[in-house]
C-alpha cells in the first residue's frame, strides 16, 4: 500500500523542491529584514511624509494575501513595462509581506525598552549614540527575538504559495507528483517530512535564542 | 479597451463581486465553524491530564508548523483517498480552515483562561460567588477581553488564507478574476494589472477593518 | 621659590574659601510646569547644599519632590531660576522648553549621580558591566583602573562575591546597593537618592540605608527624598519641606524639627506618620 520504493525514488526532488524553498525564503527574508528596520525607524524617529508612507505600506501588505500580492507582481507589473522573471518576483513579493511582519517586531522591541534606561544613561552621561549601541539596541534586539524567529518561521510558510507562479519549490513538486503518478499517500508524507526538516530545527534554534537573549529570565 | 472600461463593463463587477461572494461564505463558516472547535481545543488544554495536553500540543503544533497550503493539500488528496471522501475542494478548504482556526483560537482562549490570576478565583469565593456566578460573572468575561482582540487579527488572517482556495480550483475571487482576464485577453491587455489590482483592493477593504477593530480593542483594554 | 610658593598656598586658599563660600548646589528660584498643566510643579524653589552636607526632601506625595530630584540631574527641563554647582551655573530655566532633557554635556552630567526608587540597573550588563560602563565610556578611563575601582566599591556595599551575577539575579537590596555604587563610581560632587527604599521588602531596606549612612560619614554630598522618618532624621543636615512645589518650611536643626516642629504645616505633616487608636473614654 505505501511505497517506500517511491519515497526513495522521488526523495531527491523534494530536496530540490527544498533548496528552492529556502533560496525565496532566506533572500525574501533578508529583504524583509532590510524593509522592515528601515520602517522601524522612521516610526521611531518619527520622520513626517515618510512616515505616513510606511503606515500606509505597512496597512497594505498586512491586509492583503500573499497569493495576491504575488499575481499583481508577477502578471499585473508587466504591463506597467516591469517584467521580473517568477524568482525576483517571490523574494520582492515575500520582502513586500514581511517587511511589515519585520518592521513590527522592531518596533516593539525599541518600544518596550523603558524610558528609565535612557534616564539612567543620560545621568552617568552617556552620549545618545552610547546609549543605542550599548543599552537600547542590545536590549530592543533580545527584547525582538521571538517575534524575529516567528516572523521567519512564518514567511517560510508563506513562502508555500511561489508555486503558483511556476516555481517549483516543495508545493510545486508534491503537486506534480500527485498528478502524475497518483502516488499521494507517498507525496503528502515527503512533504511533511520536509516542511519538518526546514521549520522544526528553525524553531527550536528559536527557543533556544529567546532563552539566550533574554535578559530577565538567563 | 482601457483596464479602467474593463472594469466598467457591465458583466466583469457582478461577476467579480459574486466569486468575492464565495470567498466570504468560505470565510464566515470557516471562522463560524473554528468557534466551537477553538473553545473545546482551549478548554482541553487547561487539563491537567498529561495525555490529552500531549494531545493537544500535538495538533497544535503541527497545525503551526505546516504551511496552510500543505494542510489544504493534505485535506484535499489525501483524505479523499483515505476515506474515499468525495471532498469537493470547497469543503476541503473550509474542514482545513476550521481545523486550523480551531486549533490557533483553541491556544488564545488557553492563554486567556491561564492569564487569569487565581486570586481572581479565591477573591470571588470569597464574597462567597458560586461556580456559575463566578465563570458567568468574572472568568468568562475576563477572559473574552484578552482574547478578543487577537480573535478578530486570526479571523483577518483566516480571510486572507481564504485566497489559496483557487489553488484547489474552487471558484472564488481569484478564479473569477483569471476567467475574465482570459475572456478579454486580446480586447484588454493590461486586464491582469486591472483585476489584481481591483481583488487586491477587494481583500484590503475586508480585513482593513478588522485589523483597525482589533486594534481599537486592544488599545480600550490594554489597562487591565 | 618663596614667592611661588607663596602664591600656590594663596590659590590653596582661595580654592578653600569658595569651597567655604560656594555651595556644592545651589538652586535658585526654580520653577517647573509640566506639559498641558494649569499651575507650575514646583514654584520659585531655592535652597543651598554645602559641600559635605546631607539635605533631605520631605512633603506629601504629589509635592514635587522626585520633580525637584529630577530637574537638578537634568532629566526634567525647567522654565525659570538657575540650578549651579560650586556657583559655577549649569543649567537656566527656558520659559517656552516644556520636554526634553536638558541639553548638558556629558561631563557635566557626570558631576551629578543619581539613583532611582526602580534601582534601573541595565539588564544586559553584569553587576561589574554596570559600575565600570560609564568610567570607561564616559571618563576614559582603563578599564582595568574602573574595575579594580568597581571591585573596591562593591567591598564596600558588601557585594563584591557577585560582581559577576547579572541583575536579576540579585534581590532588591543588591540591586539598589549595586546603582549606588554605579553612581558613586564618577565622584558625583552630589548625589540624588530619589526613594531608594521604597520599592523594597521591609527586610531589604536596612542594609541599603546603612551605606547611605557611611556615605554621609565620609562626606558625600547628597540630597535625598524619603518616607523613613527616623533614617531622614539620623542622616540630615537640613531639612525641607515642599507642598504643593512649594517650600513651606526648611531647618538646620534636625532633631529639632523632628522632635518639635515650629510650623503648623510642619506638624501636621510629621503628625500624619503617627497612630493613635480613639479610645472612648470612659
Amino acid at each position: 500500500m505505501f511505497d517506500w520504493s517511491f519515497v526513495a525514488r522521488y526523495a531527491p526532488f523534494f530536496v530540490n523542491g527544498a533548496l528552492i524553498t529556502l533560496y525565496i525564503s532566506v533572500l525574501g527574508i533578508a529583504l524583509s529584514i532590510g524593509v522592515g528596520f528601515v520602517c522601524a525607524l522612521v516610526e521611531i524617529a518619527r520622520i513626517p511624509v515618510l512616515r505616513q508612507i510606511v503606515r500606509f505600506y505597512i496597512e497594505l501588505s498586512r491586509n492583503t494575501p500573499l497569493l495576491i500580492q504575488l499575481y499583481f507582481l508577477y502578471f499585473g507589473f508587466p504591463k506597467l513595462g516591469i517584467v521580473w522573471s517568477s524568482q525576483t518576483c517571490a523574494i520582492v513579493g515575500l520582502g513586500f509581506l514581511g517587511g511589515s511582519y519585520m518592521s513590527e517586531a522592531f518596533r516593539g522591541g525599541l518600544q518596550t525598552v523603558p524610558q528609565s534606561q535612557y534616564e539612567s544613561a543620560y545621568v552617568l552621561g552617556l552620549s545618545k549614540w552610547q546609549t543605542l549601541r550599548r543599552l537600547v539596541l542590545p536590549q530592543a534586539f533580545s527584547l525582538c527575538v521571538p517575534a524575529l524567529v516567528a516572523n521567519v518561521i512564518f514567511l517560510i510558510k508563506e513562502s508555500s504559495v511561489v508555486s503558483a507562479i511556476a516555481l517549483a519549490d516543495v508545493m510545486y513538486v508534491t503537486r506534480d507528483l500527485i498528478g502524475m503518478y497518483y502516488s499521494t499517500y507517498e507525496s503528502l508524507f515527503l512533504l511533511i517530512v520536509t516542511y519538518l526538516v526546514i521549520l522544526l530545527p528553525i524553531s527550536l534554534f528559536g527557543l533556544w535564542l529567546e532563552r539566550r537573549f533574554d535578559y530577565e529570565r538567563r | 479597451m482601457s483596464g479602467v472600461e474593463l472594469l466598467m463593463q457591465p458583466s466583469v463587477m457582478p461577476r467579480l463581486l459574486s466569486g468575492l461572494w464565495v470567498t466570504v461564505w468560505i470565510a464566515a463558516v470557516s471562522v463560524a465553524g473554528s468557534i466551537p472547535v477553538g473553545l473545546v481545543t482551549g478548554w482541553l488544554m487547561t487539563r491537567r491530564n498529561v495525555v490529552v495536553r500531549f494531545l493537544m500540543r500535538l495538533y497544535l503544533d503541527f497545525i503551526r508548523i505546516m504551511p496552510q497550503l500543505a494542510l489544504l493539500f493534505i485535506a484535499f488528496y489525501g483524505f479523499a483517498r483515505l476515506w474515499n471522501w468525495n471532498l469537493d475542494a470547497t469543503g476541503a478548504c473550509v474542514l482545513v480552515f476550521i481545523l486550523w482556526g480551531g486549533a490557533e483560537l483553541g491556544d488564545l482562549v488557553r492563554a486567556a483562561l491561564q492569564s487569569i490570576p487565581a486570586s481572581q478565583y479565591d477573591s470571588a469565593y470569597v464574597l462567597g460567588f458560586n461556580t456559575w456566578q463566578t465563570y458567568t460573572r468574572l472568568i468568562i468575561p475576563l477572559a473574552l477581553r484578552r482574547m478578543l482582540p487577537a480573535s478578530v487579527n486570526l479571523a483577518t488572517r483566516i480571510v486572507k488564507t481564504t485566497s489559496l482556495a483557487v489553488l484547489l480550483g474552487v471558484v472564488e475571487v481569484v478564479k473569477v478574476g483569471q476567467q475574465i482576464i482570459d475572456v478579454y485577453r486580446f480586447r484588454c491587455p493590461d486586464g491582469a494589472l486591472w483585476i489584481y489590482g481591483a481583488i487586491f483592493l477587494m481583500y484590503f477593504f475586508i480585513c482593513w477593518p478588522l485589523s483597525l477593530l482589533a486594534r481599537h480593542l486592544e488599545r480600550k483594554w490594554s489597562h487591565d | 621659590m618663596t614667592e611661588a610658593r607663596n602664591v600656590s598656598a594663596a590659590q590653596t586658599d582661595a580654592v578653600a574659601q569658595t569651597d567655604a563660600v560656594q555651595p556644592a548646589l545651589s538652586v535658585r528660584h526654580l520653577t517647573k510646569t509640566y506639559p498641558h498643566a494649569d499651575r507650575p510643579v514646583l514654584n520659585d524653589v531655592s535652597f543651598d547644599v554645602p559641600k559635605g552636607k546631607v539635605l533631605v526632601v520631605l512633603g506629601p506625595s504629589g509635592s514635587g519632590k522626585s520633580t525637584l530630584l529630577r530637574a537638578i540631574a537634568g532629566l526634567e527641563p525647567i522654565q525659570s531660576g538657575t540650578i549651579a554647582l560650586r556657583g559655577e551655573v549649569i543649567d537656566e530655566g527656558k520659559p517656552g522648553r516644556l520636554t526634553g532633557r536638558s541639553k548638558r554635556a556629558s561631563a557635566l552630567r557626570t558631576r551629578i549621580g543619581m539613583v532611582f526608587q526602580s534601582y534601573d540597573l541595565f539588564p544586559n550588563k553584569t553587576v561589574l558591566g554596570n559600575i565600570t560602563m560609564a568610567p570607561t565610556l564616559v571618563l576614559k578611563r582603563k578599564p582595568a583602573e574602573a574595575r579594580e575601582e568597581a571591585m573596591q566599591l562593591l567591598e564596600r556595599v558588601h557585594l563584591a562575591d557577585r560582581a559577576n551575577a547579572w541583575p536579576h539575579e540579585l534581590s532588591g537590596g543588591q540591586r539598589q546597593r549595586v546603582a549606588i555604587c554605579r553612581a558613586l563610581i564618577e565622584h558625583p560632587e552630589v548625589l540624588l537618592l530619589d526613594e531608594i527604599t521604597a520599592a523594597l521588602d521591609p527586610e531589604m531596606v536596612r542594609e541599603v540605608l546603612d551605606v547611605v549612612l557611611e556615605l554621609a560619614d565620609n562626606g558625600q554630598t547628597m540630597v535625598l527624598v524619603t518616607h523613613e522618618m527616623r533614617f531622614a532624621e539620623a542622616i540630615a543636615d537640613r531639612v525641607l519641606l515642599l507642598e504643593d512645589g512649594a517650600i513651606v518650611d526648611s531647618s538646620d536643626d534636625p532633631e529639632g524639627f523632628f522632635t518639635n516642629p515650629q510650623s503648623e504645616r510642619a506638624k501636621q505633616f510629621l503628625g500624619s506618620f503617627e497612630y493613635k487608636r480613639h479610645e472612648a473614654t470612659a
